[in-house]
């Protein structure tokens, strides 16, 4: 268990800048979540965290130790990966203990660890198979199994989720958090579905073309992205966003957007006055934020005339896409609400529900000056999690 | 509209049986197929009546330079695999292993290195590698003949054996780093991050996992060096050191006059051990080893 840091670190293939000047704290025992889209970085960062690649600029850290140019294998760490990468030569069982052999582990020793944790995974009927007789689901736990026996400072999971199907990605999903809840060993877990990363760790550090965009917990990111990327990368369905524009009313900041004018009150108000008068803003909304004016409760004080387009009925709930002047917004409807596409409906929601963003910098207006709204540090939240737990 | 819909009124009510290709099509005569089956004809026997011949004189206790039913005895054979004439067969199999234990481990380091590792002009060199694998190892032998009087190796097995190594070398290189080529690196990483060093890595995962292709290169490079004559005739003129192609050659001038039937005998006899290993390489790679399992793709 170790804590891990990134300092300053970059990293340039050629004249392509992959990770951009990354300061990241990974406090001991936390699950942090790398997300981002393809080719944001934060491959690159878990490779420099394993030592496959060495930063050009900056330093990682491990327990306060500077490990740039230690080997791998000196940084004592597992790593599950994408393609499992499991020894195709090997059984399972020399796959799983192949960690332990080189650190020249007893054989005796080796052998009950290596039963312990097969149980534990539910591979123990697959100890003689070699990895092409398994099924994907199988190949999976082994390379989890492989990671976890080597008790290891930290792991690093790359995608290890991408190549199963849906329902085993829930269920190994979960099991991986039970995992993680039960040894406590500092877990960085790279991903681009959000959901996983939504739903695993502890933090979410949010990376796009090399730079991170905001390291926050799950539910802060959500209620409080950081910029438009934040906004528009989690949670699903996609924020919708329209462009607006600062005015004023009576002395009371408010917004001109879909042709309406809202006012604001509140930490937006305050935020809005440190604003140009007549500045851009682009204004965000969450479907669920959106309501129909028959389900809405009375505080939705805000109406919008749509005209429903897509009508996307989920069971549970139904999420219709509504044009407002032109605009295309998604609004969360009661199940069998009976709207059509084509109908004309009032929407409503709550002001202090909007996110505003600066459209020059893209930029919440709620972080502008203050920067602590950006990251939360690790100490803060784990805190919060302790006490959660009690 | 589907092409069946707009034909279907063409077609008669009764289903018309399509033509069926033609059972004499492979029968059929022409000019072609006579004068292509008669020229195949005549290279098949071009190949086959000499190695008929050369079975028939191996038994035949009078042979001649003839083609004709042997007169039966193994006389030729019981020649061979007594005495003195035993000796060029195990020189042949020094060569042949000295030089293929040095090719292949010089090899497996060099196309590793080739195959994982950053190196400036690497292109340009694997190119000059698959040059030097086609040239011609004559141009080679009059500087090498010196530097082998410089240094004194002249008549000795083991530096002709190290010279046969390094004229199979660049061939067998390109090979090996084919071959390590298609090990996914995300293993060796895998190995790394296990805790296994460079070396670890390359014994228990590379090796391993390329060994089909190694197992390959270095039987082309046993067959190559057993066969091997100039090199031997040039380097080593030592008659204790005479391997098994020069002792053929041997027959054919020695006393002015040819025994055909040893010398069938003797060719055959030298030629077992790359038929064995031919049938062996050939079983082993269509036994198709693969990565399956190790990695999802």
């Amino acid at each position: 268990m170790s804590a891990v840091r990134f300092e300053g670190v970059s990293k340039l293939f050629g004249p392509v800048i992959a990770v951009n000047e990354l300061t990241l704290d990974i406090a001991d025992g936390e699950f942090l979540v790398l997300v981002g889209p393809s080719g944001c970085g934060k491959t690159t960062s878990l490779r420099m965290l394993a030592g496959f690649e060495r930063p050009t600029y900056g330093t990682v850290y491990i327990d306060g130790e500077p490990v740039n140019t230690k080997m791998p294998k000196d940084r004592d760490l597992a790593m599950v990966f994408q393609s499992y990468a499991l020894y195709p030569h090997m059984t399972v069982l020399k796959n799983l203990s192949f960690g332990l052999k080189v650190r020249r582990e007893k054989r005796d020793s080796i052998r009950s660890q290596v039963d312990d944790v097969a149980k534990m995974l539910d591979i123990d009927m697959l100890l003689e198979r070699r990895p092409s007789e398994l099924s994907g689901g199988q190949r999976q736990r082994v390379a989890l199994g492989r990671a976890l026996l080597r008790r290891p400072k930290a792991f690093l999971m790359d995608e290890p989720l991408s190549n199963l199907d849906a329902a085993l990605r829930v269920q190994m999903r979960a099991e991986i958090k039970r995992l993680h809840e039960r040894f406590g060993i500092t877990t960085v877990y790279v991903t681009h579905d959000q959901i996983e990363a939504m739903t695993m760790g502890s933090r979410i550090a949010l990376m796009n073309d090399g730079l991170l965009q905001q390291c926050a917990a799950p539910e802060e990111i959500y209620d409080r992205p950081a910029n438009l990327f934040s906004a528009s990368f989690i949670g699903s369905p996609t924020m919708s966003m329209a462009p607006g524009r600062l005015c004023s009313e009576d002395g009371v900041p408010a917004i001109e957007w879909l042709g309406t004018r809202t006012q604001v009150s509140g930490e937006h108000a305050a935020a809005l006055k440190r604003l140009e008068r007549e500045s851009e803003l682009t204004i965000g909304v969450r479907a669920e934020d959106l309501r129909w004016v028959d389900d809405a409760p009375a505080s939705h004080a805000v109406r919008l005339s749509a005209t429903v387009d897509v009508v996307e009925p989920l069971g549970s709930e139904t999420l219709v896409v509504a044009h407002v002047a032109d605009r295309p917004l998604t609004a969360r409807f009661p199940p069998r609400s009976g709207v059509g596409s084509g109908d004309k409906v009032e929407l409503a929601l709550h002001p202090a529900h909007l996110h505003l963003f600066d459209a020059r910098t893209e930029q919440n207006v709620l972080s502008v000056g203050s920067d602590q709204a950006h990251t939360s540090t690790p100490t803060d939240n784990e805190a919060a999690l302790a006490s959660e737990r009690s | 509209m589907s092409a069946s819909t707009e034909q279907a009124p063409l077609t008669p009510p009764i289903a018309v049986k399509p033509p069926s290709p033609s059972p004499n099509r492979y029968k059929r005569l022409t000019a072609g197929t006579v004068s292509a089956n008669g020229l195949l004809i005549v290279l098949g026997a071009a190949f086959l009546v000499p190695l008929l011949w050369l079975v028939f004189a191996s038994f035949d206790k009078t042979a001649t330079a003839s083609l004709r039913l042997p007169n039966l005895s193994l006389i030729h054979y019981k020649h061979e695999l007594t005495g003195t004439n035993l000796k060029p067969f195990w020189n042949s199999f020094y060569i042949a292993a000295v030089s293929t234990i040095v090719t292949t481990v010089v090899a497996l380091f060099a196309g590793y290195a080739l195959s994982r590792r950053h190196i400036p002009f690497k292109r340009t060199f694997m190119l000059v590698v698959l040059f030097m694998s086609g040239l011609p190892v004559t141009i080679l032998l009059v500087p090498t003949y010196q530097l082998f009087v410089r240094f004194n190796w002249l008549d000795s097995k083991f530096y002709t054996s190290l010279f046969i190594a390094a004229t199979s070398l660049p061939f067998a290189i390109w090979l090996i780093k084919n071959f390590i080529d298609q090990v996914p690196i995300e293993l060796e990483e895998a190995a790394q991050i296990d805790g296994a060093g460079n070396f670890t890595t390359m014994t228990r995962v590379v090796v391993p996992l390329a060994l089909p292709g190694i197992i390959a290169t270095s039987m082309i490079t046993f067959i190559g060096a057993w066969g091997a004559f100039v090199i031997p005739l040039v380097l080593d003129s030592n008659p204790a050191d005479t391997p098994g192609s020069i002792a053929i050659y041997q027959f054919l001038t020695a006393n002015g006059q040819v025994n055909f039937g040893d010398l069938a005998a003797y060719s055959i006899l030298f030629a077992i051990p790359v038929i064995a290993i031919y049938l062996l390489v050939s079983r082993k790679l269509s036994g198709a080893f693969t990565f399956a399992g190790g990695i999802k793709t």
